[in-house]
């Protein structure tokens, strides 16, 4: 919506610019054309009759005219008289002189045919020794202003009203031009609010009416099919996500038969080692199972958004505490010591979280150093704060990654979000919730190597104030 | 501390899978408990709960003529309730709390787990019956909140006793210092830790033959603390 003045101002800018520029075009082809018309200074009827009348000469036997001068005259087909100053008679003349023109002249007759036409033939004088040459131009030839009178008052504010003039009239096609818009933008602001709430998927309803019917009834029309796509997609991510929820649930129940069984056989004191030791392995991998239907419920529902997080203000430091106790309180042979690495001054590191979710997403990442690690290893846990932020850091010495693997755990989408196939080696769920947890409280992850010779995940989140 | 009478505690099972019933008693048998009683419908576990007089209820959530929720409300015995379900929702957990659980065991679980969680919500429910709990150079007395050391009886204070029980009943395992601070002085046990420290410095000159050298309470730097018992 920004935008709209931005439009407007740009478009009045455009309108002006172009206007000012026509006028200028205008004058300049005017000018240019009123020279290319209009004769030059030297042939002009009023200098030719000037000229004629200084090249008569007087003498006892009446005028003479110069040679070149009278052929000029009669190539432009124009005829010529000499009035006398005294008698007021012609005393000379051209011979293609019309019949029609009278031989004696009063001063008033002088004084029209001076400024104006003799017998409809525009004509110009000029002045000889005794008396006064009229030249006498084709009918049609020249147009004469023939009571050319302006107030003087009007001719020295010339520029000024020029000016005015301008002035009003660029004001009066800004007007137009405003109203004209304001009513062409009034239809058209509830459209750019309509695209403009398409952009962030929420429903549009335009009233279809006046100019633009036409697009607000389009744009009706698409928001309805995105809300009808929307709402299949959602819908199928609910069917998916249940139907995730649906099968975890349904192998819980036998899982248990075997893990119970099995759990029970492992410590059955009439079994010889080895036996015990198969059902050993019998409870190790249906506990794999059994983190593996935890892990795909929860990343599902994650990845959907159907994971409720109930965030309230929480020590991150008495969470990652509780979860490495855990750890240590269930590692009864002590394969994977825990050094907790904590800055003991360090007590408290408020941020908002779903408690439930954030020990998750730690007990993952032990989970993870232990999964990978069957010879054992030492987990190094430690929580740093600064002013805004909370990092945890979960490393250990074990065997580590390559530097391909992990800048692919980096960058890579899980193969569970992929939308193609993929042959290459598939790592577990325990990360990608993780990283799914960490970004749903706005945090960040890195993963890498570390001096230990391990693998190291650091994860840091938003401190609440 | 002995743990026979609490084997001898009337436990009601209520699931609707035979095999599943099968082996959960199977499991409870080998631990030592006696007396067992299954039922599979809610109006099957209502009828038993009437004659058998539970002392801890086993249910599972989802039953063919009802919900384990709903028969939890009915049931109104007094005694303990741990769900036994393979419904993991937090949600279900939450009402199942709500409810006034004492446990909620997500299926699968090891043998182990659940049976460590029976005697616990047992050991809670009945603890009055044999309240000395015997350390290496002393003895609590819970039911009188004293500790009995070179036979001179030591009061505790309220907080002493508060403290020593979540310690006891976690005893072996490791305890948080922040749950230690939740369980002395409440919900929101932000900057106790050094209150803490006292407490257990008192508790050591207490319980401890060589406070300076503990053997019972003993620290996990930058953890928490452990108590160790002598009989478990």
């Amino acid at each position: 919506m920004n935008n709209l003045p931005k439009l407007i101002r740009r478009f009045t800018g455009i309108l002006l610019l172009s206007f000012i520029l026509l006028l200028l075009v205008n004058f300049v082809v005017l000018a240019f054309l009123m020279a290319w018309q209009s004769p030059s200074v030297a042939s002009s009827p009023y200098n030719v009759a000037i000229q004629t009348g200084k090249a008569f000469q007087a003498s006892e036997n009446g005028y003479t005219l110069q040679e070149d001068i009278s052929t000029q005259l009669k190539q432009q087909d124009v005829w010529a008289f000499v009035v006398d100053n005294d008698t007021l008679q012609i005393v000379w003349k051209t011979e293609n002189l019309p019949d029609t023109i009278p031989t004696s002249y009063t001063l008033s007759d002088i004084a029209d045919l001076s400024v104006g036409y003799l017998d409809g033939y525009p004509t110009y004088t000029g002045k000889t020794q005794n008396g006064i040459v009229i030249l006498g131009y084709p009918k049609d030839s020249f147009w004469k202003h023939t009571r050319a009178s302006w107030n003087y008052n009007f001719f020295a504010h010339l520029p000024q009203i020029i000016f005015i003039v301008l002035t009003v009239n660029i004001v009066v096609i800004l007007l137009i031009y405003v109203i004209a818009n304001v009513r062409f933008l009034k239809p058209v602001k509830p459209i750019t609010k309509g695209i403009q709430d398409l952009s962030v998927g929420e429903p549009v309803h335009i009233p279809e009416k006046g100019l633009l019917s036409d697009i607000s009834a389009n744009i009706n029309r698409t928001s309805d099919i995105l809300q009808e796509q929307r709402q299949q997609l959602k819908k199928k991510e609910t069917a998916r996500a249940n139907w995730i929820a649906g099968v975890s649930h349904d192998i819980r129940t036998p899982l248990s038969m075997v893990m119970g069984y099995a759990g029970q056989l492992k410590d059955d004191a009439n079994l010889t080692d080895e036996e015990c030791q198969k059902a050993e392995v019998i409870v190790k991998q249906s506990k794999r199972m059994q983190n593996l239907i935890n892990d795909l419920n929860l990343a599902s529902k994650l990845e959907y958004d159907m994971q409720p997080i109930n965030s309230a203000k929480q020590n991150l430091i008495a969470i990652v505490r509780q979860v490495v106790v855990d750890f240590i309180n269930m590692d009864i042979e002590d394969r994977y010591p825990i050094e907790w690495q904590t800055d003991e001054a360090l007590t408290v590191c408020p941020i908002n979280a779903d408690k439930d979710l954030i020990k998750r997403a730690v007990s993952n990442l032990i989970q993870n150093s232990i999964n990978h690690n069957e010879q054992g290893c030492k987990i190094y846990i430690s929580v740093t704060a600064d002013n805004d932020y909370c990092t945890v850091i979960v490393s250990d010495d074990g065997v580590g990654e390559t530097d391909e693997l992990i800048e692919k755990l980096n960058k890579t989408p899980h193969y569970m979000l992929c939308d193609k196939n993929t042959t290459e080696q598939r790592h577990g769920l325990g990360l990608l919730i993780v990283k799914q947890i960490v970004s749903a409280h706005g945090g960040t992850i890195v993963i890498t190597n570390n001096s230990y010779g391990g693998f190291s995940v650091k994860f840091t989140l938003p401190k609440s104030k | 501390m002995n743990r026979d009478y609490l084997l001898n505690k009337r436990i009601l099972l209520v699931d609707d899978e035979q095999e599943l019933l099968d082996m959960v008693v199977s499991i409870l048998r080998e631990a030592g408990f006696c007396q067992i009683e299954t039922a599979k419908t809610v109006k099957d576990a209502l009828d038993s709960a009437n004659s058998f007089q539970p002392e801890l209820a086993i249910l599972d959530v989802m039953l063919p003529d009802g919900d384990g929720f709903s028969l939890m409300e009915k049931l109104k015995g007094g005694y303990p309730v741990l769900f036994l379900t393979a419904c993991g929702e937090d949600d279900d957990k939450f009402k199942g709390f709500g409810l006034g659980a004492d446990d909620y065991v997500v299926k699968p679980f090891l043998p182990k787990e659940l049976l460590f969680r029976i005697t616990a919500i047992l050991r809670r429910s009945y603890k009055d019956e044999n309240p000395l709990v015997k350390l290496h150079g002393s003895q609590i007395d819970f039911s009188r909140a004293e500790v009995i050391k070179n036979g001179e009886h030591i009061p505790l204070t309220a907080k002493e006793h508060d403290l020593l029980s979540a310690l006891y009943r976690n005893a072996g395992r490791i305890v948080t210092i922040d749950a230690l601070c939740e369980a002395a002085w409440g919900d929101n046990p932000f900057g106790y830790e050094n209150s803490l420290m006292a407490h257990i410095r008192r508790i050591r000159e207490k319980i401890e033959l060589n406070p300076s050298r503990p053997v019972s309470l003993v620290t996990v730097k930058g953890l928490g603390y452990k108590l160790i018992a002598e009989d478990r």
